[in-house]
């Protein structure tokens, strides 16, 4: 052992000098339009071994003959070629390439350029990301990339649904694989935290990379069919600079579901209006009371974030920020707020032959989650009360009741949410050391070690007041609960660069292990004699993959690239742990061919096809292949001669689980036009995921329980991704950018287990209604519904439907599928102009073809409801236009299946800067915006943007207007 | 030769990266860390496991899950939906005259209590899941206590003086489970601890399940304990003799087949086993029926617990649910004020046969001021009359420990069953002596408090059949009976809702057995849809 640690330091410090008597060269590369000096430049002498790089000042020496040509290149900038006639110094100054197509792009296990990318991989930097209202860092790319979708409820902080090209799974996980700066997280959060990436401050992002099909996301074999989403944070850089930058924002919700006023309940109550009941008006009471408006709040936020960056002791470059987010939620009580603390440093070392760069990050997040199922009761308390009852023994809400004894019903929404506090507090440190080593005796090699870390410890804390309005003995709840995950990985590769004549090759091969954990325990009510605390552990997932890749470019114009991952999961037993997922693919730069070299017109064009497998074992079952018993928690036991066993139920298994594999055939054009000042992509690509992970019926009896997870199944998702970029007009102090993205989505189940529909979607309004159906031949979570008769004068006729199998039964044989929550087509605009010292950006975003089911009306515009259990209950006005009385009847209905197509305008913003205030105030922008600018939609409901196709009421979004101030020293 | 030496080191240096790693993939074989699971192979080095791993069989029958009752472990139906006791309280009991759930919209109960059932319906996905999750669950322990793998074990003596015993009783619920799917469905998953994980099992019909449950009880009858010699809770002999006395009393439904002499004899083994009416009809359906009087007479518990052994099972349903919409009497019962805010109710028909000498009859717990004997509209809560059988009150006025889990143990058979199957089986020929017969249903009577005795002119089946109704109701046996008298299906006699008719409207035969659950038909191909469906 201690020989290898001594050739590891041997070759860690093994720094060859070679000395010759000649003139020493010095001078600074800096970036011509903005006179930054470029680290990291190469300056070689032309047909010689000898060369350099500048470091982080931009600053070189080199060894130098007079007459020696010396080539100054760098990724992304025209190289320049000069030839020493004795200049001392030689500073140089770079033009940045106007074809962009040297621009690097990040992607699995190293980078490459667009010109020679070969899949389909989409780099959003800073300046291409959505603007407004940020909290969470996904929302910088919402609408922002074909083929992506983002979507985010109302609540602060919270977490999104980010889908790519549609997922691929049915029952196993349809989130892409998030890695920050080579460290891939989970996907799964904690009970303290809004969701996963509700930690990350958006402001230390540097860019994205969206790998989207399977060329691209191969390297990550086993996780990568749902796609790849690469976020890199911002590094530290040896000049000077900070930022401070504040926001702040004004929600207003503008939308409210309509239910009746006091005055309007009153009288529908007096027309009783239930068939066969006879509701009693003495329970009506005086007052007015709009309770979504007692319950919903305008909200003020802000954000700061401070950052600097600078060199370190004059030696290492890094970076520092500090942000702090407050954001209130529109539902009484809910709050989010975070504070972040993120240091990256990038050394490096032996001539930049070593890099080391280390980003640490500590997120604080505290939440108060305000219960938004108290929305519900808002839509359904009697509006006729007082919010407030002085003589109420439940701490002066009004409450329905007899004397001290609460009435069977829906209590008061606002003693609901004031008298609760569920806190939640994550703790989240996250980041990773990265060392980049190219060999001092064969620079073509490089070696890359990874060590990333990643926990977060969260705590909850329930509590309420023991004036809730309950009738139990056990008045109210406090709780605490603790959860921590955590997240460890390693990985490593060797990059072999070799240049031939007319080839360019590159090798990548590497191995990486990771281990998350999630363990935790709660107190139980601690107000309850009969509660008990309880902890969790769940079994480790482990991860281990060996990858390699091969990337050949023959005359720069034909590419092809390799890629071969093999990875192991703990999930599945000894013999399917492994699994192989090999990719390929092809392109060709036609524009560099002799045809196309001098059109003025196309700039650049290139065909890409490819085809991979990737692979899918993110399912919620970590050890279903081992035989386990389960011990039955306190309230689960048995009891023999009366007294208490500790029973132990077998647990479900299935020792065959194996991986699911996607394969994606890809083809897509990149164009270019004019300079570039027009470009964008068009692909067409097939996902064929098979073998799904698919929790599916097994004969009862043989196991132990009626359906176990198992590989069953197929679902095909076909789609075309348009994007367009455009610099409409490019002057000095005019500039005109927009970017147009347009995806055309089609999904279909190819095979389930034993051709079985499966009833899926629940629903509200009873327990275990399911709305939504898989069946073989149609679109995933279709609507299974009853089809509605209509009287003469085109009125829904209450539970009368079509005997569709004409049986003269109507029962569930008759229910059909109408639609599905999935968008046809998923557009997204966005366009920044900038006038002199004025910016301007807007986005819009649309869905078109997508159904929502809406729950809202289906389980609660029904006239029964006026009932309350032993009070009066509200109920949606859109009762008025169905007269429907009973929920049972009609909920099933596809009368409640809407079309949900929407536009939105996320946002708006306008900014000026000044430039040059005072020597240390280089430039103050100050900028205002709107966010949930507009939404035109038919839906009749209040937002058509939900989650899975089921409106059972959202966390509603508000408007929100932003003012701001960025500064720059 | 530099460059040689370096080479070697970079070699070295690639080879160590990737040995260091490679080491650790043997991380990739996990075991649980949580302290509620084990592995078979740890689990079972401690002798006590044995007992536990049984208690599990039986617990099947009360819990739907190990981590509270929301918890499942079957899939596609709701946690509380698929609990042993209430599915069968659904198909058994809410399918006929006795019982109506206002809840519509609960999925399945519409179809259910309005005779309207599909293959679709949760409810019997729940009840044929569940029990053959009995029948994989007895399995499995069969499987685990060979004396092949008790030998590897090294297992104490005092366990394996136990294990035969334990066998027996895994047998007795795996016999049990095949006896209500050959009632209910007609047809059944044969699965054997000989058969594989995730097999396709040969579907047995009424006359193999027959066939095979009557041996297996047979067969289990020296190893079991005898009658109330075993822990309360677990099951005797007797239980054995009370699956087979039921299954000869409906052999002629089953098979084809007279077997009432079969029946009465085992009516004779079984109240020959020690048994005694309980003192107090009630004491039967209290939250202390597991220590009260009731000992003597419930041959088959389904335990409740409001602290250890929480679920939705049947009596937390009826003692919360048949709290009065308008009465609000839970407190009474020993549960919420408004319990389930009028959640079950009675029919009609029911109603009726407490009319005149059962006024005053103990068994009589029909409230019924302020509301209408009709029932126009299910979902009006305040119409229909309820009543107030279950309690989780005790004998000795004390409540159970929680207000929505009730300790009230669901007495699966009691004696008083047999004493009625006793007369009927004699009725229909099985012998034995019509004095005894007129002694046991006057014994019920005295025992209600009801001074009406009966004659042996009076003994008719026609007189057992609502008789049954009086002293079983709400105990999921009716739709069983109502089978056997030829009265569930066909139009001889409509109940309110038969049919989905307010007055009740004549059904087919077919429906004399529930449709194969479409989910468990298409995950065995061996199954054949039942006729008619």
């Amino acid at each position: 052992m201690k020989t290898t640690i001594n050739s590891l330091l041997f070759f860690l410090f093994f720094a060859p000098v070679y000395l010759f008597g000649q003139t020493t060269l010095t001078g600074t590369v800096t970036e011509q339009s903005t006179s930054i000096p470029l680290p990291g430049v190469n300056v070689v002498i032309k047909g010689s071994a000898t060369g350099t790089a500048t470091d982080f000042d931009g600053n070189y020496q080199i060894t130098v003959n007079n007459g020696d040509v010396i080539v100054f290149s760098y990724l992304g900038y025209q190289s320049i070629e000069i030839t020493y006639s004795g200049q001392a110094p030689l500073n140089v100054q770079l033009l940045e390439d106007a074809a962009q197509l040297s621009e690097i792009v990040i992607i699995g296990y190293g980078t490459t350029t667009k010109k020679d990318a070969t899949g389909s991989v989409e780099a959003i930097t800073s300046e291409d990301f959505t603007k407004g209202n940020i909290v969470t860092a996904e929302n910088l790319i919402s609408g922002r990339v074909a083929g992506v979708s983002v979507t985010t409820s109302g609540a602060p902080g919270s977490g999104s649904q980010i889908r790519i090209r549609g997922g691929s799974s049915i029952n196993a996980s349809n989130d892409p694989l998030i890695i920050i700066d080579g460290l891939p997280i989970s996907n799964n959060g904690v009970g303290g935290s809004r969701g996963v990436l509700a930690s990350i401050n958006p402001n230390d992002i540097d860019s994205f990379s969206v790998l989207k099909d399977a060329s691209a996301t191969a390297i990550y074999g086993s996780r990568a069919s749902n796609g790849v989403i690469i976020i890199v944070t911002k590094k530290g850089k040896s000049t000077f600079s900070a930022t401070y930058d504040v926001q702040y924002s004004f929600g207003e919700l503008t939308d409210r579901i309509g239910v009746f006023t006091g005055n309007e309940f009153r009288q529908l109550i007096a027309s009783q209006p239930i068939n066969g009941t006879t509701i009693d008006e003495s329970l009506l009471g005086s007052a007015n009371t709009d309770w979504q408006d007692e319950i919903f709040r305008n909200t003020v936020s802000n954000q700061h974030n401070v950052s600097m960056q600078g060199s370190l002791f004059k030696a290492i470059p890094a970076r520092f920020s500090f942000g702090t987010t407050k954001q209130e939620g529109a539902v009484l009580t809910s709050q989010f707020e975070r504070r972040n603390l993120s240091l990256a440093l990038n050394p490096s070392f032996f001539d930049n032959h070593l890099k080391v760069n280390l980003n640490a990050n500590m997120s604080f997040e505290d939440n108060r989650f305000g219960d938004s199922g108290q929305i519900g009761a808002a839509l359904r308390y009697d509006p006729t009360q007082t919010v407030y009852d002085p003589s109420s023994p439940f701490g002066g809400f009004y409450q329905h009741r007899n004397g001290s004894v609460l009435s069977n019903g829906t209590t008061n929404p606002v003693a609901s949410l004031l008298q609760t506090n569920n806190y939640g507090d994550s703790n989240r440190t996250y980041g990773n050391l990265n060392f980049d080593y190219k060999f001092h005796f064969l620079p073509e090699l490089r070696a890359v070690l990874n060590i990333g870390f990643d926990e977060t410890e969260a705590k909850t804390i329930n509590s309420s007041s023991t004036l809730v309005a309950t009738n139990d003995d056990v008045k109210g709840n406090a709780s605490r609960g603790f959860q921590i995950r955590t997240n460890k990985l390693l990985d490593g590769y060797l990059t072999y660069n070799k240049e031939f004549d007319k080839l360019r090759t590159e090798f990548t091969a590497g191995y990486s292990y990771q281990e998350f954990t999630n363990s935790g325990d709660n107190t139980g009510n601690t107000r309850d004699p009969l509660t008990f605390a309880s902890t969790f552990a769940d079994p480790n997932v482990v991860l281990i993959g060996f990858f390699g890749r091969a990337n050949f470019s023959v005359l720069d114009k034909y590419l092809v690239t390799l890629t071969y991952r093999r990875d192991g999961t703990s999930r599945f037993s000894k013999e399917n742990q492994w699994g192989d997922f090999p990719a390929a693919a092809v392109a060709w730069n036609i524009s560099d061919e002799d045809f196309l070299k001098d059109s003025k017109t196309i700039s650049s064009l290139k065909l890409r096809a490819g085809y991979g497998i990737t692979g899918q074992q993110e399912v919620e079952e970590k050890d279903i292949f081992l035989n386990r018993y389960r011990a039955g928690d306190e309230n689960s036991q048995y009891q023999f001669n009366n007294s208490v066993i500790r029973s132990l139920i077998t647990s479900e298994i299935n020792p065959d689980l194996k991986w699911e594999e996607t394969a994606t055939i890809e083809l897509g054009v990149d164009y270019g036009l004019f300079d570039e000042r027009i470009s964008g992509s068009l692909n067409f690509f097939q996902k064929n995921s098979t073998d799904l992970l698919f929790t599916a019926a097994v004969a009862d009896g043989t196991n132990f329980s009626n359906s176990v997870i198992q590989n069953i199944g197929e679902l095909q998702i076909q789609g075309l991704e348009f994007s367009i970029n455009a610099d409409v007009i490019k002057q000095e102090d005019f500039t005109v950018d927009f970017n147009f993205n347009a995806t055309f989505l089609d999904r279909e189940i190819k095979d389930l287990a034993l051709g079985q529909d499966v009833r899926t979607g629940g629903i509200s309004g009873g327990t275990g209604n399911n709305i939504q159906m898989l069946r073989v031949g149609e679109a995933p979570n279709s609507f299974s519904v009853y089809k509605q008769l209509y009287d003469t004068s085109n009125n829904p006729i209450e539970g009368a439907y079509v005997d569709l199998n004409g049986d003269n039964i109507i029962n569930d044989d008759d229910r059909y599928l109408k639609e599905n929550p999935g968008a046809d087509v998923i557009l997204g605009f966005q366009s920044n102009i900038n006038y002199k010292n004025f910016d301007f950006a807007f986005n819009l975003r649309a869905n078109l073809g997508n159904y929502v089911y809406n729950n809202v009306n289906s389980s609660r515009a029904q006239y029964e409801l006026l009932q309350d259990n032993a009070v009066l209950g509200n109920v949606p006005t859109t009762v008025l236009n169905t007269n429907f009385q009973r929920t049972s009847d009609v909920i099933i209905s596809d009368i409640y299946i809407e079309d949900a197509s929407f536009l939105k305008m996320d946002n708006i913003t306008l900014g000026y800067t000044f430039n040059n205030i005072s020597k240390s105030l280089k430039s103050l922008r100050l900028w205002g915006g709107i966010q949930n600018v507009f939404t035109i939609t038919n839906y009749s409901g209040l937002d058509p943007e939900v989650f899975d196709g089921i409106d059972n009421i959202i966390y509603p979004r508000p408007r929100t207007i932003l003012a701001g101030a960025n500064f720059k020293f | 030769m530099k460059t040689r030496f370096k080479i070697h080191k970079t070699i070295g240096f690639i080879f160590l990266f990737i040995a260091g790693f490679t080491s650790c993939t043997s991380d990739l074989d996990i075991t649980p860390k949580d302290d509620q699971t084990a592995l078979s192979e740890d689990l079972f080095k401690d002798d006590a496991a044995y007992k536990q791993v049984l208690a599990g069989i039986y617990a099947n029958l009360a819990l739907t899950g190990t981590d509270g009752p929301g918890s499942s472990n079957l899939k596609n139906i709701d946690a509380g939906t698929s609990q042993f006791g209430r599915v069968l309280l659904y198909v058994q009991t809410l399918s006929a005259d006795q019982m109506i759930w206002s809840y519509e919209n609960d999925p399945g109960t519409r179809e259910i209590q309005r005779n309207l059932w599909t293959a679709q319906n949760p409810l019997l996905l729940g009840m044929y899941s569940r029990a053959h999750l009995s029948i994989a669950l007895a399995n499995n322990f069969l499987r685990e206590t060979t004396d092949a793998k008790l030998d590897e074990r090294n297992v104490s003596s005092s366990v394996r003086g136990d294990i035969p015993a334990y066998r027996a009783e895994a047998r007795l619920m795996r016999a049990m489970a095949y006896y209500y799917m050959m009632d209910i469905f007609g047809q059944a998953n044969f699965v054997t601890e000989d058969d594989a994980l995730n097999s396709q099992p040969p579907a047995y019909g009424r006359a193999e399940l027959f066939t095979f449950v009557e041996s297996e009880l047979l067969a289990i009858d020296g190893d079991l304990v005898a009658s109330k010699q075993n822990e309360y809770g677990r099951a005797d002999k007797a239980v054995a003799y009370m699956i087979l006395a039921k299954m000869y009393l409906n052999a002629q439904v089953y098979i084809g087949t007279d077997r009432n002499a079969d029946c009465l004899s085992y009516c004779e083994q079984i109240i020959g086993g020690g048994y005694s009416l309980a003192t107090n009809y009630l004491h039967n359906f209290m939250a202390d029926n597991n220590t009260n009087s009731a000992i003597n007479e419930i041959i088959f518990p389904i335990i409740s617990d409001g602290f250890t052994t929480q679920n939705y099972g049947p009596t937390t349903v009826m003692i919360n649910g048949s709290v009065g919409s308008i009465e609000e009497n839970g407190t009474e019962v020993g549960v919420g004020a408004g319990g389930w805010g009028g959640a079950l109710r009675v029919r009609k028909q029911f109603v009726e046969l407490f009319n005149g000498a059962f006024v005053n009859d103990d068994r009589n717990t029909i409230i019924s001021e302020d509301r209408s004997i009709d029932i126009v509209d299910i979902s009006d809560k305040d119409s229909g009359y309820i009543i107030q059988k279950y309690s989780n009150a005790t004998s000795t006025g004390s409540f159970g420990v929680d207000q929505t889990f009730v300790d009230t143990d669901f007495p699966l058979f009691r004696l008083a069953d047999v004493y009625l199957m006793y007369a009927e089986a004699h009725l229909r020929g099985g012998g034995g002596s019509v004095s005894t017969a007129v002694d046991y249903i006057n014994a019920l009577r005295t025992r209600a408090n009801n001074i009406s005795m009966i004659n042996s002119a009076e003994l008719t089946l026609d007189f057992i059949l609502d008789e049954r109704a009086r002293e079983l109701h709400w105990e999921a046996h009716r739709r069983q009976d109502l089978v056997r008298y030829g009265k569930f299906t066909g139009g001889n006699y409509n109940w309110a809702w038969k049919g989905n008719g307010s007055n009740g409207i004549a059904l087919p035969s077919h429906m004399d057995i529930y449709p194969i659950p479409s989910g468990s038909l298409a995950s065995n191909p061996n199954l054949t849809q039942n006729p008619g469906y």
